[in-house]
């Protein structure tokens, strides 16, 4: 699950081009319910190579920047959708770096379906064996989890159940030159409960569709979580920023999650996706191998 | 000699409590909204990034540690009615480590893979002791193999550990390969496996897989370490076993399937007791003799997740084995002077339960019990085991501060309850390269227990590792 919304995250702030959505009287929920289904295109058949860089920020000359080596994980991830509408998805990831958890691999099956637990299955090298973990259903049932130990929680990189929100388009600003418009999303019902956050402000840039900025509020009403996004790129008619840079305002620490890699729409055996790749290194090299082959 | 431990310890809660960076920075409670972020640390050449990843250095990692570990409780223990042994604190563990593990994908389908460990035992350390009040050093092979994977098969030759059950800590079916526990610096029997010479066939088929082994270099837990905590004095030396001319063997089979919220796996093999029984000196030799057994297996393991609820079970039927196996030589290996054999039923019982997603509790359940017990022996004839015997498992877990802290402590004792072990366990990653860990561990065990010696030590430990 954790790699599933780690993956996803670079779509929340990336909205598809759509005419339908160029029109001005567009609602919040309208922008969001958009984004929902691009989510799921841009995770079909995918492969990703993501750097997730932490550190304890500070300021100079009216600019963010990191105050010490950040701490930096590489992750290979590989994704497919399936099942009623495609929207189950089977997703494979694998550390790559730092050295010390090298080859650590996670093997997610997700359900769209309330109420069905997601499977998860770990590959510990010091365990000599892959173990069934089990977290249910994060989205639901627990709170949210940090990603890789980096300011990023499954709460911030989670899609859809907009249902649980109330969704207002308060007005227009302009963020790091670019139009935007500026949409409030309150958790309400039991997402209240879930939640660390009392509402989020999100700043989506009117051209492309995409949250340039958000705010999260706690119950206090102070800011306690920043998210910038830059490098926007059309990726497959899709606008996905791919860098964003989440600071906890609270501990002054910031982690950048930046998609170094993301092709989509490749062709990916179905077995790739089992316990297998997880065990069988010579195995999983040489699916990635084909896979990288497809990328040239 | 504990002073100067105690200074290490201090040394390593300094690096703990300081950040990596002594850079200031500045602080506030609301950022203005103007400000911009400096991206120059991130690195988005692909290119660049292909070729650091694609760097013949990636295919190793190396672990070089330093670790200090000692029982710190001046005490004595009354392991017989009025023999009084003093035990002062002294340091145990004084060495430093490293461990290199290579990983290449040589060619398409072709893995290779091999690890090694390196120690020097310095001043302090019973290995010093134990060599003349010398540096000692040790090298090693953990793991060295060739794998071969095709579509839907997999060829693993060479030196491996194979893992069968489900339950962590202590499954009943995680027999194939043979342990160490050399001291307390390790107490989880994922960290005393050793690695045996091995070919591993792997056959999948969509959820299922057959994985069958062939060890043709069967080995047995080794005898204590000269010097360590579980070296006894015995009266006596111990052979080295005798492989006779005969080539031994073991041989083995799973299959595993997936259903739902559940994995399954049935098994069977032929296999060898790794913990070696001793037969005492004769009048014809003043060295006691180790004697190899060989028993048949059969064995069933499930698990089943039921939220943030993991239930285990393995099952284990042994046929064959040694009534008076003991993992204490001189214990149970010596008192029953018998080689009769038994049927023997195993169950481990495994309940992990995620409190948060950052929390975790286990708890693990070992039972055996053998069939017929009595029948053959004399009256007089005990056994270190009786009834239904075992061990049990609790742990718990916590990662704080975005992972970068690790607890967990583990209490661990047997079903007679004559003995209890507790471990405390903290790990802080300094940085991507930088680890520093504290452990403690406390023994309380009544007379009757194997671990009456070690009752009511504690011991402390650090160590620091540097991973790149």
């Amino acid at each position: 699950m954790l790699i599933r919304s780690i993956f996803t995250s670079f779509l929340i702030f990336s909205l598809s081009l759509s005419p339908e959505l160029a029109a001005e009287n567009i609602s919040g929920l309208q922008i969001m319910q958009k984004m929902e289904d691009t989510q799921r295109a841009t995770n079909d058949a995918s492969f990703t190579r993501l750097k997730l860089s932490s550190c304890r920020f500070g300021i100079k000359n009216k600019r963010i920047g990191c105050a010490e080596k950040p701490r930096v994980k590489v992750l290979e991830s590989v994704s497919i959708n399936y099942g009623v509408d495609n929207k189950d998805t089977k997703n494979v990831s694998v550390t790559i770096k730092p050295a010390s958890e090298k080859g650590v691999g996670m093997l997610t099956y997700s359900y769209d379906k309330a109420g069905k637990d997601n499977q998860t299955w770990l590959y510990l090298s010091a365990l000599g064996r892959v173990k069934r973990i089990a977290g249910g259903n994060s989205d639901e049932d627990t709170e949210p989890a940090s990603l890789f130990g980096s300011e990023f929680t499954t709460e911030d990189t989670d899609t859809g159940k907009l249902s649980e929100y109330s969704v207002n388009l308060l007005g227009e600003a302009v963020i790091s030159g670019r139009d935007t418009w500026k949409i409030e999303a309150i958790p309400i019902g039991n997402r209240v409960k879930k939640s660390r956050y009392s509402r989020t402000l999100h700043f989506v840039d009117k051209e492309r569709y995409v949250a340039l900025r958000s705010e999260m509020y706690d119950r206090y009403g102070k800011e306690v979580k920043r998210s910038i996004a830059s490098r926007v790129e059309l990726i497959n008619n899709n606008w996905v920023s791919r860098s964003i840079t989440m600071m906890n305002l609270v501990s002054n620490r910031l982690s950048n999650m930046a998609l170094v890699e993301i092709y989509t729409d490749l062709k990916i055996d179905e077995e790739f996706l089992t316990q297998r790749t997880l065990t069988d290194t010579a195995y999983r090299e040489e699916k990635l191998s084909q896979l990288r082959t497809q990328l040239d | 000699m504990s002073s100067r431990l105690s200074q290490l310890l201090f040394s390593a809660l300094i690096m703990w409590a300081c950040p990596s960076n002594s850079e200031q920075t500045e602080s506030f409670n609301q950022m203005s909204s103007d400000l911009t972020f400096d991206e120059d640390f991130l690195d988005f050449d692909v290119d660049e990034f292909d070729e650091e990843l694609s760097s013949w250095r990636d295919n190793f990692v190396i672990r070089v540690s330093h670790q200090v570990f000692g029982q710190i409780n001046s005490h004595q223990v009354e392991p017989i009615p009025d023999l009084k042994i003093p035990k002062s604190a002294s340091v145990e563990n004084h060495r430093t480590g490293i461990n290199i593990r290579y990983q290449n994908a040589i060619a398409p389908g072709w893995l290779v893979q091999g690890t090694w460990q390196g120690r020097i035992y310095w001043k302090e350390d019973y290995e010093y002791e134990a060599n003349n009040n010398h540096v000692e050093h040790e090298y090693r092979v953990n793991e060295l193999f060739v794998q071969k994977s095709t579509q839907g098969q997999s060829f693993k030759l060479g030196r491996q550990t194979v893992v069968w059950g489900e339950t962590i800590g202590n499954s009943v079916l995680d027999v194939i390969n043979h342990n160490e526990f050399r001291d307390f610096t390790i107490i989880d029997v994922e960290d005393t496996r050793l690695n045996q010479w091995m070919l591993l066939w792997d056959v999948f088929d969509e959820a299922a897989s057959w994985s069958t082994f062939i060890n043709l270099y069967p080995e047995f837990n080794p005898r204590p370490v000269r010097g360590g905590p579980f070296d006894f004095d015995l009266g006596y030396e111990i052979n080295t076993v005798d492989r006779g001319n005969d080539p031994i063997f073991e041989v083995g089979s799973q299959w595993r399937k997936s259903y739902g919220a559940s994995d399954v796996s049935i098994m069977a093999a032929y296999l060898y007791e790794n913990q070696l029984r001793y037969e005492g000196s004769t009048p014809f030799s003043d060295k006691a003799n180790p004697i190899k057994n060989d028993y048949i297996l059969v064995g069933f393991s499930a698990n089943r997740a039921i939220g943030k609820l993991l239930l285990t079970l393995d099952v284990a039927l042994k046929s064959g084995v040694l009534i008076d196996g003991s993992s204490f030589v001189g214990v149970g290996s010596f008192n029953t002077p018998t080689d009769l054999k038994k049927d023997q039923v195993g169950m481990s019982l495994g309940f992990e339960y995620g409190i948060t997603n950052y929390q975790t509790v286990s708890l693990g359940i070992q039972l055996k019990k053998m069939k017929n017990e009595r029948l053959g022996l004399s009256e007089d004839q005990i056994l270190p085991n009786q009834g239904i015997y075992g061990s049990w498992l609790f742990r718990y877990a916590n990662r704080l501060k975005n992972d970068d802290l690790e607890l967990s402590a583990t209490l661990q004792g047997n079903l007679k309850g004559d003995a209890a072990l507790f471990a405390g366990n903290a790990a802080y990653k300094i940085n991507d390269n930088w680890t520093a860990g504290l452990q403690i561990l406390t023994i309380h065990a009544s007379e009757t227990s194997e671990l009456q010696y070690f009752t009511n030590d504690v011991r402390l430990g650090a160590a620091l590792t540097y991973s790149f």
